[in-house]
């Protein structure tokens, strides 16, 4: 820090030094923490990834959905088939 | 199926055997020898790069982030190159594996993208001060994602027949066009964007730095093809299903109109 520089040391030098008030740095840019934006960046990394990985799974289980009601037709197809042959002479 | 079987044995030919039959991808012991290498290569770069590398002397721990961001944007091409791939076979030649490969490989480059696009901010926050600018590697990363979004959602919204397949698949074609332009982006018009890895700058100045970017590009490569064979797969037997709905339908055995 510059000798005469309007912001004062954070550091007390005597008793007499603490600080009284608290002032706003006046046109200075926002800092961010490294740690936050880092933990932020990686838990998005995971979370956009297995947001995929179930809407896999969710079509996955539309298919099986759509599956068991073919299962369904063909069997009702099927029952039929054997219940008009043995009606037949 | 015991219902499919009965009525192929009646004599009357559906395809619902021969879909059923139909030429699979290759096999799962493939799959989870490489879902297990993909874990243990991510637990190694996670050691890696939160252990092992340095914390960079200007910006501190928050250039870790370049160590997945860098190689999420590659992940990013590769579903893209997927996507193209799978397009221009398809446009060549149409069938179910190459639509298939398309739209998966498309849904790669969105969520690499997504990954890429939110964690690049982040870094920028604290490097630059700013969540964002208009740099031109970062507008024009921007329109690529927007092109393969705008896919995903053609795809989802407008259907599954011929005529929509062919014109996702040009669309396919056509957004693989910005790729050179992200990545020359930054020689050809400058920009904020830093440039280690181009050969511009002055490159990872530490071997466990160089090691963990290493470590990075190789667990994503394995995480983005697992994640695109996963869905080309789903997305394939889809397709079949889809075709055997149809035939029951047109055989009468389902009162539906349509699959």
């Amino acid at each position: 820090m510059k000798e005469g520089s309007e912001i004062p040391s954070p550091v007390p030098q005597t008793t007499g030094d603490r600080a009284t008030s608290f002032q706003a740095v006046q046109g200075g840019q926002e800092h961010y923490s490294g740690e936050t934006l880092l933990v932020s960046a990686y838990a998005v990394l995971w979370a956009l990834v297995l947001a995929w990985v179930a809407f896999i799974w969710r079509k996955q289980g539309e298919m099986n959905a759509r599956l068991l009601d073919l299962q369904r037709v063909l069997d009702k197809a099927a029952a039929e088939k054997v219940a008009a042959k043995d009606v037949s002479p | 199926m015991s219902g499919a079987a009965s009525l192929n044995g009646a004599g009357r030919r559906t395809s619902v055997g021969p879909v059923a039959r139909a030429r699979t991808l290759p096999a799962d012991g493939v799959f989870y020898p490489l879902v297990m290498l993909t874990a243990v290569a991510f637990v190694v770069e996670i050691f890696f790069v939160f252990l092992r590398a340095p914390v960079e002397v200007r910006m501190g721990i928050v250039q870790k982030i370049f160590y997945f961001h860098v190689p999420s944007a590659y992940a990013m091409y590769l579903g893209a190159t997927a996507c193209f791939a799978g397009s221009a076979a398809y446009l060549v030649r149409p069938t179910d594996a190459r639509d298939a490969l398309a739209r998966a490989g498309a849904e790669a480059a969105v969520a690499f993208g997504a990954i890429v696009l939110t964690t690049g901010p982040l870094w920028g926050a604290k490097a630059w001060g700013t969540f964002w600018t208009w740099d031109p590697r970062l507008t024009t990363a921007l329109l690529s994602v927007l092109i393969y979004v705008a896919y995903v959602v053609l795809r989802a919204f407008a259907g599954d027949g011929s005529a929509e397949r062919k014109f996702s698949a040009a669309l396919g074609v056509l957004g693989a066009a910005n790729l050179p332009i992200i990545h020359f982006s930054v020689q050809k018009w400058g920009g904020q964007h830093p440039t280690v890895i181009t050969g511009k700058g002055g490159g990872l100045q530490h071997p466990d730095m160089k090691l963990a970017l290493a470590l990075g590009f190789l667990a994503f490569t394995m995480l983005a093809v697992l994640l695109v064979w996963a869905r080309t797969r789903v997305e394939l037997a889809r397709s079949r299903l889809r075709r055997a709905e149809e035939d029951a339908i047109d055989l009468g055995l389902d009162t539906r109109t349509e699959a």
